[in-house]
């Protein structure tokens, strides 16, 4: 049985969205049938906004709605350092934590040949634009434990070991608050390699 | 470590299926294509939550039904243990005492299992990527960070080929720091999965070199060697290795880039049987070679023991009436009263009496099992 077609774009609207499947986008189009027209507008509406009014910050390639960004504007925070990270919500999980007063980059993904992401697909030259000048003293790299993340931070550290500028790996290995008996083998063999004296 | 009750369902050609076994030999006799090797898959399936026959969980489920499901209860050293693995068109899942493990590796490695089927014979003498998987499959049973920088190894091969590829084909430029940086993670993880390879092919050789040395009546001093695809040795440990093969790999790196694929590393690695120093894939007898495989799976056996402090489940599937009389005696004395068996065989003929005397007959019949007397 064929659906109505506003309803069926709507399913195919959704569908779009990661994670989505036809049951879901099916079930989530009705339920949006049964909103009332006041909610419907306005989630249609942040959906538009949210769009038209977020831009790329031209600095730190973060979404802003202001450019420069809110943090690369902050006169407050630290501009000798920068913490590199794939993708914007990276960004919004270090600031959570309130301990970081530096500057951030975006690169919004990470080298990975089998996807036809080199480095120059990411935002690694407009990094290497902003250690021009003499401000910044360290990069921390904060790209994800795993093989793409891993050779993206090793390709940038090459890159930029030779100015002089101290560059730094964030830890991984067992999660704080973690039981020792409860991690896998691997989590503790990298924990026990990253071991530092005490 | 043995198996108890095992319950199918589903599961290729049978419908369903319960059996109970003793911790003993239990012998699968039945005519060709009415179910033996299946059930020996079902076993394999149990323990290693994949078959050894087909990289498609599909083809497991029984013909126009919706999933599979192998279940097992089991006793190892600790005491009970219930397995278990349901295969459907969502992929698989897997219990252990009735708790869904959600990673693989969680339920591998809970009950060893060492096979022996035809295609094992042909360990000495076939290509080198059945001995690499042979290495692959028993290192990973007892070492599953081996498994790890071995999927690692892999995945950075991927990405590094693809690489060479597009260089070669002359879509990206050759980066020099790219290529560092590509050869440096790879040779990370090829010096652990080399290093390990070298310390587990001396275990086995202490194990199997007695063992081949009896079967062969003290005529034969079996060695193994590992042949590296570049200039390594076992006498390197991880700092040294990675340090050779970084320039191993500044050797070769220019015809990488020409020949667009990676040259060197585990992937190209190999393994050679040496019998009273000589060479037995060039120069071995069929007996020979025979031979070396079963010392080879007996020896792991041993060593699985050695590991984990329990002796494996061994499956023979179709292998007891291709080795003469005196290999099936040293076999059987080699597992006597210590480790549960399962062997298929379309006749008892060809096959020990003692060994016959000692255990469990089940007969196949068009995916009905029964147990005789």
């Amino acid at each position: 049985m064929q659906y109505p077609q506003p309803i069926s774009k709507l399913i195919e609207g959704f569908m779009r969205l990661p994670g989505i499947g036809p049951k879901t986008a099916a079930r989530l189009a009705f339920y949006v049938l049964d909103m009332k027209e006041d909610d419907v507008l306005d989630f249609a509406k942040a959906l538009v906004n949210a769009k038209r009014e977020l831009t790329y910050c031209s600095v730190c390639h973060h979404i802003t709605d202001t450019d420069p960004c809110r943090i690369c504007d902050d006169q407050g925070r630290d501009r000798s350092v920068i913490c590199i990270v794939q993708e914007s919500k990276d960004v919004i999980a270090m600031e959570k934590m309130r301990e970081y007063g530096g500057l951030y980059h975006v690169l919004h993904g990470a080298i990975s040949p089998v996807d036809g992401i080199g480095p120059e697909d990411i935002y690694i030259p407009d990094l290497l634009k902003r250690l021009q000048d003499d401000t910044v003293q360290e990069l921390i790299i904060a790209t994800n434990p795993n093989i793409e993340g891993e050779a993206t931070a090793m390709y940038i550290s090459r890159l930029v070991k030779p100015t002089g500028i101290r560059v730094t790996r964030i830890a991984h290995g067992l999660p704080v608050g973690g039981d020792l008996e409860y991690a896998d083998e691997v989590t503790l063999s990298k924990a026990i390699e990253g071991r530092r004296e005490l | 470590m043995h198996i108890d009750q095992l319950t199918l369902k589903n599961y290729r050609n049978y419908p369903e299926l319960t059996l109970a076994f003793e911790n003993r030999v239990n012998v699968i006799l039945g005519e060709n294509a009415q179910g033996k090797t299946n059930l020996m898959e079902a076993v394999y399936v149990l323990a290693m939550a994949k078959s050894h026959r087909t990289p498609r969980d599909k083809e497991l489920i029984r013909w126009d039904q919706q999933f599979a499901k192998v279940e097992g209860h089991l006793t190892n050293r600790n005491g009970p243990l219930h397995m278990e693995v349901v295969f459907s068109n969502k992929g698989k899942k897997v219990k252990l005492n009735h708790i869904e493990k959600k990673r693989l590796s969680d339920y591998i490695g809970s009950c060893n299992i060492v096979m022996f089927a035809p295609e094992d014979l042909t360990l000495v003498k076939g290509s080198p990527q059945i001995r690499r998987r042979f290495l692959d499959m028993e290192m990973g049973q007892i070492h599953s960070i081996y498994l790890y920088h071995l999927s690692q190894y892999h995945k950075v091969l991927k990405q590094r080929n693809q690489w060479l590829k597009d260089i070669q084909q002359k879509k990206v430029k050759a980066d020099p720091a790219m290529l560092e940086v590509m050869t440096d993670q790879l040779l990370h993880s090829a010096a652990h999965v080399i290093t390990k390879r070298y310390a587990f092919l001396e275990k086995l050789q202490t194990w199997a070199q007695p063992i081949h040395y009896e079967i062969s009546r003290g005529r034969e001093n079996l060695k193994v060697a590992y042949n590296p695809s570049c200039n390594v040795s076992d006498d390197m440990d991880l700092s040294t290795m990675l340090i050779a093969l970084k320039e191993e790999y500044e050797k070769v790196q220019e015809r990488e880039m020409q020949r667009g694929t990676t040259l060197i590393g585990p992937h190209r690695d190999d393994l050679s049987f040496f019998v009273n120093e000589r060479d037995i894939q060039t120069y071995g007898s069929q007996g020979q070679q025979r031979t070396t495989a079963l010392s080879l799976k007996l020896a792991e056996i041993e060593l699985i023991k050695e590991k984990t402090g329990e002796y494996p489940i061994l499956l023979l599937d179709d292998v007891l009436s291709e080795l003469d009389d005196h290999r099936q005696t040293h076999l059987l004395n080699t597992i006597k009263g210590k480790v549960q068996t399962f062997v298929t065989t379309t006749s008892v003929e060809g096959i020990d009496h003692d060994m016959l005397k000692e255990a469990d007959t089940f007969y196949v019949e068009e995916g009905m099992i029964q147990k005789k007397g």
